[in-house]
């Protein structure tokens, strides 16, 4: 099975990673200047989902944490070692699984679909796949990491 | 560590990972699943109602434009069952239509005759109407009403109905609904000496009557939108 130069499995990551922080971002900024994030082709959703419950953890929007989410995954497509692929598979897996269960809350508990909301769950997604790829095509390849004495 | 060694180590830690992410996920949407009834904003229709609302000015209990040249006064109780259902089927054309037109503004006026936890509720929405919020809580509660004076309409299910509207400030909103009995009264009282003796009860005003006119309980979207068209 053939895959994907790591160079551009790396490449791919920085700019998913990139436009996810661009999104997590919009999201967390929107909310803190007191309004819901724009729905581009209009109606409530954005902003029904934004004044729900599920939108906080702790007190914190859940759009924070995806920043720091996109920010490792960042860090990760510009690092070639076991470690940097194996956490970008765990981080993108953690952002991917959690992103499935924001979906379910949306469509079955909020009742409201925010288009932010499902552009980040592609990006997470799309990243999982590609670190997914990268740490089965690529792990172990190299020595990077020191080896144990 | 061979590069084959690290390999099959990673493989294994990927697996393990990948099964305690479905674990986790699988365990956060049946304990959701099962946590319905009440005490968060997963009541029925709040999605629904936020949508149908969204983009109509609110002014405490008053939903359309401030400006509208008529206003359809609903005198009603939350624990009503009747209102609900007008709620449900009998004011969402008005709304959709005239109300978003700017034609008409609804006024939801507190009538309390079923009981104290009406009053309660009453003051819930008036507080909820003080963050632009107050027909998004009448409309969520009538949707998720539950047997009259059966104890439901606790503080909890209260917060829950606010969380649900889209009530920002809860803090705030605490504070005022203990505050905003006598206007309850007020309105029940002003129901009273309009001659209603149930609920809802509409009342009428506009370019085309003559001051306050009362139309009693208007059993369909027509009747209403007949009165409307008379006051216009």
């Amino acid at each position: 099975m053939s895959f994907p130069s790591e160079g551009n499995l790396q490449r791919a990551i920085a700019f998913f990673a990139a436009l996810g922080v661009g999104v997590a971002a919009y999201i967390a900024i929107a909310e803190a200047g007191g309004d819901a994030p724009a729905c581009l082709a209009g109606g409530g959703g954005c902003e029904t989902v934004a004044k729900s419950s599920y939108s906080h953890v702790a007190g914190i929007n859940i759009a924070v944490f995806g920043i720091v989410a996109y920010v490792l995954l960042l860090a990760t497509a510009f690092l070639a070692n076991d470690l940097a692929r194996f956490g970008g598979f765990a981080v993108a897996l953690g952002g991917f699984g959690y992103s499935v269960f924001l979906t379910y809350i949306e469509v079955f508990k909020i009742e409201a679909i925010c288009q932010w909301c499902v552009a980040s769950a592609v990006l997470m997604t799309t990243l999982f796949f590609l670190n997914a790829v990268r740490l089965i095509g690529y792990g172990g390849a190299d020595a990077a990491l020191p080896e144990r004495a | 560590m061979s590069e084959e060694d690290r390999r099959k180590k990673l493989m294994q830690l990927a697996a393990g990972a990948v099964f305690l992410a479905i674990a986790v996920v699988v365990a956060l949407i049946v304990a959701n699943a099962s946590s319905d009834g009440g005490g968060d904003t997963n009541l029925e229709g709040a999605g629904e109602i936020s949508q149908s609302l969204q983009g109509i000015p609110q002014k405490i209990l008053v939903l359309g434009d401030t400006d509208a040249p008529v206003e359809l006064i609903e005198f009603g109780d939350l624990q009503c069952p009747v209102c609900a259902g007008y709620a449900k089927e009998i004011l969402p054309p008005i709304i959709e239509g005239d109300v978003k037109a700017g034609r008409v503004k609804i006024a939801f006026r507190n009538f309390t005759i079923i009981g104290p936890e009406s009053a309660d509720a009453g003051s819930a929405a008036l507080a909820a109407g003080n963050q632009g919020r107050g027909w998004n809580f009448v409309e969520l509660f009538y949707r998720n009403q539950g047997g009259e004076n059966s104890g439901y309409a606790d503080d909890a299910f209260l917060e829950a109905v606010a969380k649900g509207a889209g009530v920002r400030d809860l803090v705030k909103w605490n504070q005022e609904r203990s505050q905003l009995g006598g206007e309850v009264a007020n309105t029940t009282a002003e129901a009273q000496d309009l001659g209603f003796e149930g609920t809802p009860s509409f009342a009428i005003k506009g370019p085309g009557t003559d001051g306050l006119e009362v139309l009693g309980t208007p059993e369909s979207t027509g009747a209403l939108e007949d009165a409307i068209e008379e006051a216009s």
